[in-house]
């Protein structure tokens, strides 16, 4: 019950790792009967409306109620000790965040379990005229944008608060160019995400009044314009994986130079790419739009290409640190090279889409569906398990088995791929997105079913990682202070910390002071 | 605040070049109403922490040599340990936002839920 | 050694397979059936092309840095790597690279879209194509239209003849949601937004029958409104169009 309630930073963070996690669990679920029904060509696993709910909720799910909640747990968990703070700046606004992330996955699932025609079956992006009362009639999409809105409200208050805990509690000594990259990331992601979240509550706000009040905001009969939406929804559309995609590379950039036993190379080019990559992020949002006819192309494309450098840029940096370095090879490094692995191929096919003649044959096709699976699953859930792997010793006192660990990788990574490298092949040869099914002959049957193979066999990798926390759990293997040698303050304090975090600050100098604490004859 | 404060600056910069920009590039009103309307939050944002002078003076954040035994003994304010306001509030949002869905009778249920878990969260600031 | 024998032998596979596949020179997507479908695809072949050096580099840099600097048995306990953080010229030129590519490929993709979406003052046929919950309708100049059967999962597909080599200006919009005229083997697809009518043109350079799909998610049967295109010579062309419903304009 103490739980529920309590407002320490670290309590709410491990609610949020759990909370994330089972709707990751749901999501995938639904993942699993949607390959399930495209593995072979007019199987019919569920109703044509049942598969559409399917999708909607699984989008939804993955990306407001897992991604970016988990972020925000380990945030929470992780940015007071790693800033040598005794909790955020708001402890209660920060439980009120969580219970609104609640409410809202209380709705977004309540709006796909509603009764037969009433389920919200539109797509997580929900566009007009299609997610109007008209033709998405029932109660269903009105549930969600409501848990939307809770979304927008839960991500605001936590960006505020981070933001404030960031720049007003930083321990003595810790200036902003020596805060962990994770940090950094972090508040880049709280900054987009006041900045972004807004005209998404304002689209969404406009279709519950149009769908509830007769408003005609998005009605082209009635003088409207549905590709308004489109501007202000993806005006935080975009944004948001960058919220999805940030924290990972900081978490990555915490456990590369770790087991690579050596500094980060290149902070500061890192955190400018950071920078740069948060400001570019808001100018990009209509190359989703590239095939409406309603916006400037070249504009987009140009921003779209130029986000790419900074991204590319972090390549180098993850690099140079294992250059000359001694690398570990333990599960938090294997996740963090497969997360490269997999996020190369994510961002240059996005460098693809940014040329619009490419966008118009890949726009709504498996291929993008691929690539972003590229980045989202490959890319954050890959620095999820990495996250995990590396801080679950800290979180709990206790260490995940390395054996089961090796083997959650492996088969995560073949699983992964053979999942989703198919379906570049499939958008290519013509398949859309948002097929319930698809006509044999055309090319798309094996693509499919080895895809659907590969989605089963990432369903193994997870149940998996779930024996192994519940057996790390029961066995209890103590992990001490800090089993890797780590840098940042979270690892010069207990497993799990004191719900003060800290006894005792050491000296602050560099970008890692629990190091220099353990390599005196190393330190600035 | 001084890295930050210069961000924020750099943020309303961007968004008000790109807005400008992209208005005499594309003539499309959504877009550039949102580029400028983004420079705007960094913008306030910055104003505040200039004119309080968050910019000028010395923290022992922002100082490279600092100690942590310098501040030790601190203290920053209270930290309240439980509270069951979040769960009510978050309750009287959605009965309130439900009643757009399923009538206005939900509007005074909601609305005296969210009145009530507001009057607590103060009453506990209070202590 | 083994390792790094290992490591070559994998990367020999994977740079195989690539090989096959820029072999056959296309890379997965479809060679294109009209003239704009043309720079399309020399887009995607460039931009591919240009991936795999870079793609390669840095598999290459991730996979010699596990090899070579992997920790040894015989490493003492708690050894160190190089604690080198910074090495500015090579910052630069990591930099001022992709600036360079992106700068090109900006350059390369713009000159494609202007020619794919260049409309002809004269077109030689306008088609009006309107989307509709679930299916199309392809109306021509003279009134002649042909319209998709109810849909379903066993719908005949409704076939939108072209004549070959001519330049076909289709003005697309839609009766109801946002769809998408998609016919992927012309490398191109538009929406078809409620209000608005978009015009593009189609030059095609084969004959034959081509798959067409909706894009654009529009509910129940989305997947199932499917049409087809077919591309014949001038002369079957009029004698087919003879033979289809005039409705009155």
């Amino acid at each position: 019950m103490h739980r529920l309630v309590s407002t320490d930073h670290k309590n709410i963070g491990i609610l949020y790792c759990v909370s994330a996690f089972v709707f990751f669990l749901v999501g995938g679920s639904l993942a699993e009967v949607m390959r399930t029904e495209l593995m072979e060509p007019s199987r019919q696993v569920v109703s044509n409306e049942t598969y559409n709910t399917l999708f909607t909720i699984h989008g939804t799910v993955m990306i407001f109620l897992f991604v970016a909640p988990f972020a925000t747990g380990l945030a929470n968990y992780f940015i007071p000790l790693q800033i040598g703070a005794p909790d955020m700046a708001f402890p209660r606004l920060n439980l009120t965040s969580f219970y609104f992330y609640i409410g809202a996955g209380v709705l977004v699932l309540l709006a796909g379990v509603a009764a037969a025609g009433q389920a919200a079956a539109m797509g997580w992006t929900a566009y007009p005229p299609l997610s109007e009362i008209r033709l998405s009639p029932g109660v269903g999409p009105d549930l969600w944008i409501l848990g939307l809105v809770l979304v927008v409200i839960s991500n605001v208050l936590n960006g505020v608060n981070i933001l404030t805990t960031v720049f007003l509690m930083r321990a003595p000594g810790m200036t902003m160019w020596r805060l962990p990259v994770f940090t950094w990331n972090m508040v880049v992601v709280a900054i987009l995400g006041l900045v972004a979240f807004p005209p998404a509550a304002a689209a969404l706000t406009l279709l519950l009044i149009g769908r509830r009040l007769g408003g005609l905001v998005y009605d082209a009969a009635a003088g409207g314009d549905p590709t308004i939406y489109q501007h202000l929804f993806w005006f935080l559309g975009h944004p948001e994986v960058y919220i999805l995609i940030l924290p990972f590379f900081g978490v990555i950039t915490e456990i590369i130079p770790v087991f690579s036993r050596k500094p980060l190379f290149g902070y500061t080019g890192f955190l400018l790419a950071t920078l740069t990559i948060g400001m570019l992020s808001t100018g990009v949002w209509a190359h989703h739009m590239f095939t409406t006819g309603v916006i400037d192309n070249p504009f987009f494309a140009a921003m779209t290409l130029l986000i790419a450098v900074p991204t590319g840029v972090k390549f180098f940096n993850w690099i140079g640190s294992m250059w000359g370095g001694k690398i570990w090879l333990a599960v938090p490094m294997l996740f963090s090279i497969g997360f490269m692995l997999n996020f190369l191929i994510g961002g240059v096919t996005g460098v693809m889409l940014a040329s619009p003649a490419l966008d118009y044959q890949a726009h709504d096709t498996y291929f993008v569906v691929a690539h972003f699976h590229y980045t989202m699953l490959g890319g954050s859930v890959f620095g999820i398990f990495a996250a995990i792997y590396f801080w679950f010793p800290k979180m709990t006192g206790v260490m995940l088995s390395e054996k089961l660990g090796r083997v959650v990788f492996a088969m995560l990574l073949v699983g992964f791929n053979l999942t989703f490298w198919p379906q570049f092949v499939l958008g290519q040869r013509g398949m859309p997105r948002r097929y319930v099914d698809y006509a044999s002959g055309l090319g798309y049957d094996t693509p499919n079913f080895v895809s659907t193979i590969g989605a089963y066999l990432m369903g193994v990798a997870v149940a998996v990682f779930l024996v192994d926390v519940w057996r790390s759990l029961r066995r209890r293997t103590p992990a001490g202070d800090d089993p890797w040698g780590g840098y940042s303050l979270e690892w010069a304090t207990s497993s799990p910390p004191p719900e003060h975090n800290f006894d005792e600050l050491p000296k602050i100098r560099s970008l890692r002071p629990a190091f220099d604490r353990e390599h005196p004859e190393l330190a600035p | 605040m001084r890295v930050a404060t210069r961000y924020f600056v750099l943020l309303f910069l961007f968004a008000s070049v790109a807005g400008i920009v992209y208005w005499f590039i594309t003539y499309e009103a959504v877009g550039t109403i949102l580029l400028l309307a983004f420079a705007c939050t960094p913008a306030i944002i910055a104003v505040f922490a200039i004119r309080h002078g968050s910019m000028s003076g010395r923290r022992p954040e922002d100082d490279a040599e600092a100690d942590p035994a310098t501040e030790a003994g601190e203290v920053l304010g209270p930290f309240p340990a439980e509270t069951v306001w979040p769960i009510f509030l978050v309750l009287g949002t959605i009965v309130t936002g439900a009643s757009l869905v399923y009538g206005l009778i939900l509007v005074p249920v909601g609305a005296a839920l969210l009145v009530w878990a507001v009057l607590g969260f103060t009453r506990e600031s209070r202590g | 050694m083994r390792r790094g024998r290992l490591v070559f032998t994998i990367s020999a596979c994977v740079a195989a397979v690539l090989l096959v596949g820029a072999c056959s020179g296309s890379f997965g997507m479809p060679r294109g059936a009209s003239e704009q479908a043309q720079e399309t695809f020399q887009n995607w072949q460039i931009f591919f092309i240009a991936a795999i050096p870079v793609a390669g580099i840095v598999y290459v840099l991730i996979a010699w840095s596990i090899v070579r600097y992997r920790r040894r048995r015989s490493d003492p306990p708690g050894a160190l790597g190089s604690q080198r953080t910074e090495n500015l010229p090579a910052e630069i030129v990591y930099t001022a690279v992709p600036v360079v590519i992106v700068v090109a490929l900006f350059v390369l993709a713009i000159r494609t879209d202007d020619r794919v979406t260049a409309i002809s003052p004269d077109p030689d046929l306008v088609v009006r194509v309107e989307a509709f919950a679930w299916g199309w309708r392809f109306t021509y100049p003279d009134g002649e239209t042909v319209v998709s059967p109810p849909s379903g999962e066993d719908a005949a597909e409704p076939v939108m003849m072209l004549p070959h080599g001519e330049t076909i200006r289709i003005s697309l919009t839609s009766n109801d949601t946002i769809h998408a005229f998609w016919v992927p083997e012309f490398l191109y697809k538009h929406d078809a937004i409620p209000g608005r009518t978009f015009e593009f043109d189609v030059t095609p350079t084969e004959m034959g029958t081509f798959q067409g799909h909706c894009a654009e998610f529009c509910g129940l049967n989305h997947a199932y409104m499917n049409f087809e295109v077919q591309v014949v010579s001038r002369q079957d062309f009029d004698a087919w169009l003879g033979q289809q419903e005039r409705v009155a304009a």
